[in-house]
């Protein structure tokens, strides 16, 4: 009986300490962000969605033998008079649904000061289908903008 | 309306064993494991993990990526400590290569896997809490582990899956002020120790679940090759930043909790420790912290010559290892990872048996197994 009454003096003090960790932690200032409204800053070396530069790109192909997963594809553009290669591409595609965000073709690329695929900051990005996941960039056609980077497909919250 | 009354003759009456299934979608297996429990009543009578739902064949895979590429899958075994296990690639392939890293890449190296064993230890510390019934100290360690992501984003980029160290090295110096944020966070750290105390380890109602549940015998761990915390709760000591140093670990002062009976306590308290062991040690690294450079001359393309390794870490889980055989190409002939939780994971069925059925999620929670590593 006297064991019974130990236990519950027991938990219920342990109870009460633990309350006081509470009582005190909410008390501090919170921690949390209210995502859509209020917005982290990025660190500098953040890895988000990948940009591509169709104007320095060199078509190497060192980006795509970096790539674990396979993900970049590209066609070197030909010169039109002398059907020779040129080092620019004709187009440049990333399967985002296979990307593992690792920046490995980032480093492999050689194009100096600024890398022709690099990542940028972003990091809301809604797709409604696969294929949306396949982002093109054509040099040929100078009016086809990236159409699916950036958040020009995505409603607003 | 009637009822009939149904009667249980005594004689004549029938028990059978019951099979139950736990898993693969419950929420406490942590992940997508299966446990087949054949009870009697409350008691269970064997158990048996059914394991292979996460199976991607990274093994196989790693056969078709070139050195470099299968850091980005190392990332993906133990997703919650996934600094050690790029940490071990590394390890493999400057051994078979005879890289040597210089010291403050290998000091780097330090403060990033012992970080993220804090981290690890707080998702256990953390789920462990709401396995037993207790919602608080979740929050409490996620809170916590926040900060030591943020910290991993600011050096690496990512928050899971860093692909941070590298074959000869690290991806990149440290960012200005890192040490400064980093130190102030071990500041912050030391007293949650006696908040995580008060909340969780000393609670009469978590020791009443955890002690004498589930013991694991010494004798029974060393003979199913249980490492880790697991391992050291059964009052084993073994722990490879000893036994086997790597990245200049001789040079750290800290000591190796053991625990007495090896019940689901010991384990518990072995990781609460260890965390704060690892506080030490981030503090002692970021004090001999040299200058320099922190990458080896590594060659572009990564040929190693022809042969065989084993290198080995003590990850969080026990320890984490890898067999490399190389036939000279840009591409690993055969890998195998021995991953810690896997082999952990099977010694369930052994102390599983004779157990109620309201201890299984307290016994499993303890081992602390990650199913992207079990399964790999
Ligand atoms: S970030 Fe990694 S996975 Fe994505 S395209 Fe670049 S190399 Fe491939
Ligand atoms: S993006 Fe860079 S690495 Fe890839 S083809 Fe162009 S220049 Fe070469």
């Amino acid at each position: 009986m006297l064991n019974y009454f130990k236990t519950i003096y027991k938990v219920g003090k342990s109870l009460i300490q633990g309350m006081l960790v509470t009582w005190k932690s909410f008390w501090q200032p919170s921690i949390t962000v209210q995502f859509p409204d209020e917005k982290l800053i990025t660190p500098e070396r953040f890895r988000g969605a990948l940009t591509f530069d169709k104007e320095t790109c060199t078509a190497c192909n060192l980006c795509v033998k970096a790539c674990p997963t396979a993900c970049i594809s590209l066609e070197p553009a030909v010169d039109p008079a002398t059907k020779k290669r040129i080092a620019k591409v004709s187009w440049y595609q990333i399967d985002f649904g296979k990307c593992n965000y690792c920046r490995l073709c980032e480093e492999a690329c050689p194009t100096k000061p600024i890398k022709s695929v690099r990542h940028t900051h972003q990091y809301e990005w809604g797709m409604l289908e696969r294929k949306e996941m396949f982002v093109k960039w054509e040099r040929m056609s100078p009016s086809t903008e990236p159409s699916t980077s950036g958040s020009t497909n995505m409603k607003p919250i | 309306m009637n009822t009939e009354i149904l009667r249980i003759q005594g004689q004549d009456s029938k028990t059978e064993e019951m099979i139950l299934n736990l898993g693969p979608q419950h929420p406490s297996t942590h992940g997508v494991l299966r446990v087949i429990l054949k009870m009697d009543g409350e008691v269970i009578t064997s158990a048996q993990p059914d394991v292979g739902y996460l199976h991607r064949g990274t093994e196989k895979l790693a056969e078709n990526r070139t050195y470099p590429q299968m850091l980005v899958i190392s990332d993906r075994w133990d997703y919650l400590a996934a600094m050690s296990n790029n940490l071990v690639w590394a390890l493999a392939v400057e051994k078979l290569m005879q890289i040597e890293v210089p010291a403050r890449g290998q000091i780097l190296r330090v403060i990033m896997v012992e970080l993220n064993r804090i981290a690890s230890h707080l998702v256990f510390f953390g789920t462990y809490g709401i396995d037993i019934g207790a919602y608080t100290p979740f929050l409490y360690a996620f809170r916590e582990r926040e900060k030591i992501l943020d910290l991993f984003e600011e050096v690496s980029g990512a928050r899971m899956t860093y692909n941070y160290i590298r074959i000869g090295g690290v991806m990149a110096d440290l960012p200005k002020d890192w040490i400064g944020r980093c130190r102030s966070f071990l500041e912050w750290m030391k007293p949650r120790f006696i908040e995580y105390d008060t909340l969780l380890t000393e609670n009469p109602i978590f020791q009443d679940r955890t002690k004498n549940i589930g013991i694991l015998p010494q004798p029974l761990a060393i003979s199913y090759g249980i490492s880790g915390p697991n391992l050291r709760g059964s009052s084993y000591r073994f722990d490879l930043r000893k036994d086997a140093p790597y990245c200049l670990y001789e040079k750290f002062n800290f000591s190796i909790p053991t625990g007495k009976n090896g019940d689901c306590w010991d384990r518990y308290w072995v990781r609460i420790e260890e965390m704060k062991e690892s506080v030490k040690i981030i503090e002692q690294a970021l004090d001999l912290l040299p200058e320099g450079e922190c990458n080896a001359k590594v060659p572009r393309i990564i040929r190693p010559p022809m042969g065989e390794v084993y290198a080995q870490i003590e990850a969080p889980r026990g320890m984490l290892g890898i067999y490399l055989v190389s036939d000279g190409g840009d591409k690993p002939y055969r890998v195998h990872v021995r991953p810690p939780s896997f082999i952990n994971l099977a010694v369930l069925q052994e102390i599983l048996v004779g157990m109620k059925v309201a201890d299984v999620i307290a016994i499993l929670g303890s081992i602390d197994i990650v199913l992207g590593e079990v399964d790999r």
